[in-house]
């Protein structure tokens, strides 16, 4: 490749950058930045110029509104990473973020306290075991003798709530029996040294943070496409990772047509670590496939034809976890790995690894970070290394003297303060002896034969760095496209650049570099959720939660079918997620005056499931791309993970199938009850009596109503029904003092009970949240009832046999307390002031017989209905609380 | 309250950037200016500290969109920019300078040129090193200006002079736009930088008024002050300077050397090569080995048939002279690990068989003879060539197979 005969004007001065910095919203916008004849000795009177910055593009518009899914999620669900709120402390969350200043506050506290109570054994274990007798953890009083010995634990508790429920308040103090308490035992309570474990979880802590603000760990991103060798048939391979901790490496198939899609199952393989980075090179009619995980790094061949299999190759293992990884575009089987610590080797499959630069410390001036990067240059035996202050390029052959400086971040290249190398990329496929340097403001392009000047320079104006970058080479006489993406903002731009402008047409010599048409930016995947139907609201935040996932990777590939020109982008998410836009090519048409674009994606309006603009197959398939992708993603979700959710119990457990299945349908009495219902709701009346008297059998109503009322004639006629009679006149004759006193606390019961009767109606007649008070009530009526036979049936004492055991009279007093407890019930949002009413409608229900009458046909078979028997579960199961103290 | 009014003006400035730059980047330029018409209200409280303020960011979109939206006129634009310079008076050199630009680049050079001098005779507050790098910048333009002003005046003359006729009041003019172009131009160039257009045009005035030795100097210093940024063409200026100057062989392999040291991949080491084949030292000769060698190590090269015709022609003669098989040898030792598969790979041949003929005619016969008759791609080559019945490839194949012993001899 020739040399440009002439170069952009610019001045050279070497030294630290001088400029003030400082991220600039628009700092790339509105300028040409040098201008350059174009062409000497031309015939024309007037010489012609060029600018550096402002030429016209090609045209590229999107055909869809939004992001389109290429893959289904993944069935296992994801687990996000940390977010500044789970490590910062809280008070201190917002003002330091608006602030954008590093000096966080860290909530070591709260980490610690996870700790201990996530892994109590490894805590306290053995002085735990050795102490137990001596800690006490129920609520009541301590009796003399024990009080010397033991300590009640649950006053700590309390105690260490109360302080809870008053952080950040000014006027907050320490109880003193808390301070006690850690004066006492801070020394000698814990399994691991304190100040031992403080310090590795600070140090962790800090890491986390960091890592949250800028996580270089992906530069380069883990996603890559393959085309096939034959350009014909539009298909290609996606190489991505996947799985719950990305550690399986795919190789999918993927059929390219008005929207990509996958052909057959992929290649999998399952490696030992998170894959960090995928990066691939095309020699020889192969793919060479490098993966870098955290300690390891892997090379697979891939053969050009289609449908081989992917071979492993080689894999490394590193002490020091690996910050690059990049695939040689020249020779087969070569890459080149970075170490944080420091070291630049030259690895190939054949010959093994060699070692060419060892250095802790960076290479121009002082920077902590420990990243390094690596690439290779036009020479195959010359690498570039990088740190976060430059590039220099050192020979494999001799790396200790033959080396020169590419890049520095300094004055030399017009670089800010406090600028900093992101992510170096050989531009080799588009020109052989250029570089693309991205930082966190603008990005170079740099030619080997003119180290240290950038041929172009451009300020990119992402809100974050860009870590992710992909060239696609334009063939002769058009100009090669450039994508920078983000991580965390998914932000992803389009460039477009030259690197000769007249060359082609007059036949003349190469030309400058000249960034060429504006920047674009692309649909991100966040994007798309405005496009999506909504959902309900704590599924919309979790889809939400997983579209906004930060960025992993990004790979594009050029398509061209005849006249029809278009370019496919597909972006990673760390979530795992595939999405995939094209872009189509505007042949120079003169830019029409009401641009399309701004109609269609004008903000607020949807055009994805509506629109078909500009393809009309594309639309349907997008809108169904979607509609698939959704319904995986629910039913991945479906299965809530462990640790996130309360713990449940599966109702399968406690019902049988037959239990649960309802009747066939609703019985006429169902449904005469339901009509009822409705007729009496409708006039605004209510019902006392539950059912009309002509289809209850007399009898048995009766008896059950009875047992609950105090009239001894009623009592007496009972008794010489059953049979028993002699035995009721012997209580009423007996004189013995226990049996009276029986009696005195029966008629307490009775009394309390017909209270309870009083205020229950007058919550039922005032209220009109009656029913779905009642089917919150329902909890206790299946313990009562077996739904799956008509109330009018259950008889007490007599299941019939084939039946599971229902359990009638008396309950269980288990769930009872449960759910009598004022805990469980303000759980159940219930307010204060109804809960006694609550709690005594419910001891009337535990303690005397059932009495259907009052349960209402229509409530039976709700029942059935598995809202209110997850309802049941979760609530007939006591809470189980995490134990606090690590005991 | 009055800090609360300052926070919210702030807030709402830049929801509305972020409106713009959204709408830039998503080429609606309509929806940008709109916005931008907001935006100017934040120029009446300007609080930032930012080292882009408020006037500069008008200043950039506003030029965006003038460019790009389709029924922008020169006639706006400029009107535009006139009131830009006022408005951003700190940077008013910087903004006289890209306007200049878009009129040189829309073809108006006459008003850039009246640009150009309103602004070099603009004064205003301190003198800064930015300052002072615009201003320089400015006049070097007015230079190029006046440089081709000059040499359309140059070409009038010597059209007419073909003619017989020579007209005093056209060459009196030429000689003041020379004046003009060279004060400024020579003052640029004196500063470390990249001045490609500046150096030819100064360069190019000098050499019609016979001022060769300063011309020279001026070359000199611009390839070799080591203040300079190693820019490959100031060496090539220097090259082509020497060679319209009739200089000595010596003289211009000298200056090639040097361009060699710095770009070993530079295009004109074709004509390095061929200068040094035909030279009669053995030295020369054998650093044209290594030149073409080391050009052919850069993957920009691979297919360069020129080049391989290059090595193959020096290759055959070292052979056919049984002489300096060592200088291929000890060019071969640091290759013979990665060439194989750099260059001689059997995909290659095919491809280059498929592609280029003559390409892998030449490679193949370097490929015979350094890695032996059974090397894939001689093996493929020769094979594919003989049976398309190509004379020129079974005299291939009968060369390399005469001359496998130095194969072995080279490798051994």
């Amino acid at each position: 490749m020739e040399f440009p005969a002439a170069l952009f004007p610019s001045y050279f001065t070497a030294g630290p950058p001088r400029e003030e910095g400082g991220p600039a919203l628009v700092a790339g916008w509105g300028e040409h930045g040098q201008v350059l004849e174009a062409g000497p000795g031309r015939r024309q009177a007037q010489p012609a110029f060029v600018p550096r910055r402002g030429v016209t593009g090609e045209r590229w518009e999107a055909a869809e509104a939004a992001a389109v899914p290429v893959l289904l999620p993944s069935a296992g669900c994801w687990i996000p990473s940390p977010a500044p709120e789970d490590i910062l402390y809280r008070s201190s969350l917002c003002r330091k973020l608006q602030a954008g200043k590093s000096g966080a506050t860290l909530d070591f506290a709260k980490q610690l306290g996870h700790f201990f109570v996530d892994h109590p054994e490894d805590a306290f274990g053995s002085l735990g075991r050795l102490l137990h007798k001596n800690f006490y953890l129920g609520n009541a009083k301590l009796k003399r003798p024990a009080r010397n010995s033991t300590i009640r634990m649950t006053a700590l508790v309390e105690d260490i709530d109360r302080l809870e429920a008053r952080r950040g308040c000014p006027r907050q103090h320490l109880a003193s029996r808390l301070r006690w308490f850690s004066h006492l035992c801070r020394d000698w309570l814990f399994e691991v040294p304190l100040g031992l474990l403080a310090d590795c979880l600070h140090e962790e802590l800090a890491q986390q943070w960091s890592s949250l603000l800028f996580d270089d760990s992906l530069t380069g991103g883990a996603l890559a496409w393959l085309p096939s060798e034959d350009g014909k048939t539009p298909v290609g391979r996606l190489v991505h990772p996947g799985g719950q901790a990305m550690n399986h490496l795919y190789f999918q198939d993927v059929v390219l047509e008005e929207l990509p899609h996958a052909r057959g199952s992929p290649a999998q393989f399952e490696l030992s670590g998170r894959i960090r980075q995928v990066a691939a090179g095309h020699v020889d009619g192969q793919d060479f496939v490098g993966v870098r995980s955290d300690y390891h790094c892997g090379v697979w061949r891939v053969p050009g034809k289609t449908g081989a299999a992917p071979a492993p190759l080689q894999v490394i293992r590193t002490d020091v976890p690996a910050s690059c990884l990049t695939v040689s575009p020249h020779l087969p089987g070569e890459l080149s790995v970075c170490t944080q610590s420091g070291t630049v080797y030259l690895w190939s499959v054949e010959t093994g690894l060699q070692q060419l630069r060892h250095d802790p410390q960076t290479m121009f001036f002082r920077d902590h970070s420990p990243w390094r990067w690596s690439d290779f240059t036009a020479h195959p035996r010359v690498l570039s290394c990088a740190d976060r202050t430059g590039l220099q390029c050192l020979d494999a052959r001799a790396p200790k003297r033959c080396h020169f400086d590419l890049f520095k971040v300094g004055e030399e290249a017009g670089c800010q303060q406090g600028e900093r190398v992101v992510l170096p990329m050989y531009l080799g496929r588009a020109h052989p002896s250029q570089y693309l340097v991205t930082t966190q403001f603008s990005m170079y392009v740099l030619d080997e034969r003119l180290p240290l000047v950038p041929v172009l320079k451009w300020a990119h104006m992402m809100k974050a760095p860009p870590l992710f970058a992909h060239l696609m080479p334009g063939k002769p006489g058009r100009s090669h496209k450039v994508l920078l993406g983000a991580s965390c903002t998914q932000e992803l731009l389009l460039l477009q650049y030259w690197d000769s402008f007249w060359g082609v047409s007059t036949g003349g010599s190469q030309s400058a570099c000249q960034l060429s048409g504006t920047p674009q930016k692309l649909h991100s995947i966040a994007e798309c959720l405005q496009h999506l139907p909504t959902q309900l609201p704590h599924r919309q935040h979790l889809l939400q939660q997983r579209l906004s996932a930060p960025a992993a990777g990004l790979a594009a590939t050029l398509q061209e079918d005849g006249p029809r020109k278009s370019m496919l982008i597909f972006q990673l998410s760390e979530a795992g997620d595939v999405f995939c836009q094209r872009l189509i090519h505007k042949a120079s048409q003169p830019p029409a005056p009401p641009s399309r674009d701004e109609a269609t994606t004008a903000p607020g309006s949807s055009p994805l499931f509506e629109a078909p603009a500009s393809s009309p197959h594309g639309l349907g398939t997008a809108a169904l791309r979607y509609r698939r992708w959704l319904r995986a993603f629910s039913r991945a979700w479906r299965e809530p993970p462990r640790h996130t959710w309360p713990p449940s119990l599966s109702q399968r457990r406690l019902f049988t199938c037959r239990d649960l299945e309802g009747p066939a349908g609703p019985s006429s009495l169902q449904k005469q009850m339901r009509q009822w219902l409705r007729q009496t709701m409708q006039e605004g009346g209510r019902i006392q009596r539950w059912e009309p008297l002509a289809l209850r059998p007399p009898p048995l109503p009766q008896t059950l109503e009875l047992a609950g009322g105090p009239d001894p004639l009623s009592n007496r006629l009972t008794a010489a029904w059953a049979g028993d009679w002699d035995q009721w006149w012997e209580e009423r004759t007996s004189f013995s003092m226990v049996q009276r006193q029986r009696a005195l606390r029966e008629r307490r019961r009775r009394q309390k009970r017909a209270q309870g009767h009083r205020s229950l109606s007058a919550s039922f007649t005032s209220s009109l949240t009656y029913q779905s008070e009642l089917s919150e009530l329902s909890d206790v009526g299946p313990s009562l009832l077996s739904p799956s036979r008509p109330p009018s049936l259950s008889q007490e004492g007599s299941p019939p046999a084939g039946s599971p055991p229902v359990r009638s009279h008396p309950p269980s007093p288990a769930p009872d307390e449960a759910l009598l407890s004022s805990q469980s019930l303000r759980c159940r949002g219930i307010p204060k002031e109804r809960r006694k009413t609550l709690r005594d409608y419910l001891s009337v229900w535990a303690e005397g017989p059932p009495e259907p009458p009052e349960l209402p046909g229509s409530q039976a078979s709700q029942l059935c209905f598995p809202s209110s028997q997850s309802q049941l579960s979760s609530a007939s199961q006591p809470r189980r609380k995490r134990p606090r103290m690590g005991f | 309250s009055s800090n609360e009014h300052k926070l919210n003006f702030k807030k709402s400035k830049e929801a509305c950037l972020s409106y713009i730059q959204d709408a830039l980047l998503q080429k609606q330029w309509k929806r940008a200016a709109e916005f931008l018409t907001c935006y100017v209200e934040s120029l009446e409280k300007d609080y930032s500290r930012e080292h882009i303020g408020p006037s500069e960011m008008i200043w950039r979109i506003g030029t965006e969109i003038l460019w790009r939206h389709s029924q922008s006129r020169m006639k706006e634009f400029n009107c535009f920019m006139e009131q830009m310079k006022t408005l951003g008076v700190k940077r008013y050199l910087k903004v006289c300078l890209e306007h200049v630009f878009h009129l040189l680049c829309n073809g108006q050079i006459d008003e850039a040129y009246q640009n150009l001098s309103l602004a070099e005779s603009w004064r205003f507050g301190e003198q800064t090193a930015i300052r002072d790098k615009e201003i320089k910048l400015i006049q070097a333009y007015r230079g190029l200006l006046d440089y081709c002003s000059w040499s359309k005046q140059k070409k009038i003359l010597l059209e007419h002079g073909e003619d017989g006729f020579a007209d005093l009041a056209v060459e009196q003019e030429m000689h003041s736009y020379f004046r003009k172009a060279a004060v400024n131009l020579k003052e640029i160039i004196k500063i470390p930088g990249i001045w490609d257009v500046f150096v030819k045009c100064y360069v190019d005035l000098l050499e019609f008024y016979g001022e060769h030795n300063e011309a020279r100097q001026v070359l000199n210093e611009y390839a070799y002050n080591s203040k300079f940024p190693a820019n490959p063409n100031a060496h090539v200026y220097l090259y082509q300077f020497l060679k319209r100057q009739g200089e000595s062989k010596k003289s211009l392999i000298s200056a090639l050397k040097i361009l060699h040291d710095i770009v070993p991949s530079h295009e004109l080491m074709i004509d390095f090569n061929t200068m040094l084949q035909k030279s009669k030292k053995r030295k020369k000769c054998q650093l044209g080995l290594e030149v073409i060698f080391a050009a052919l190590d850069y993957a920009g090269w691979k297919e360069n048939a020129k080049a391989w015709s290059c090595l193959a022609r020096q290759v055959k003669q070292i052979v056919i002279t049984e002489k300096h098989l060592d200088w291929i040898q000890q060019e071969w030792n640091s290759r013979k690990d990665w060439w194989p598969d750099f260059h001689f790979s059997h995909y290659l041949a095919k491809r280059n068989w498929q592609e280029n003929k003559s390409l892998s005619h030449e490679k193949a016969l370097v490929a015979g003879i350094l890695l032996g008759k059974d090397c894939k791609y001689f093996k493929y080559v020769s094979h594919q060539g003989c049976k398309a019945r190509l004379k020129r490839f079974r005299m291939l194949k009968k060369f390399v197979t005469r001359h496998n012993p130095v194969y072995l001899r080279i490798s051994g």
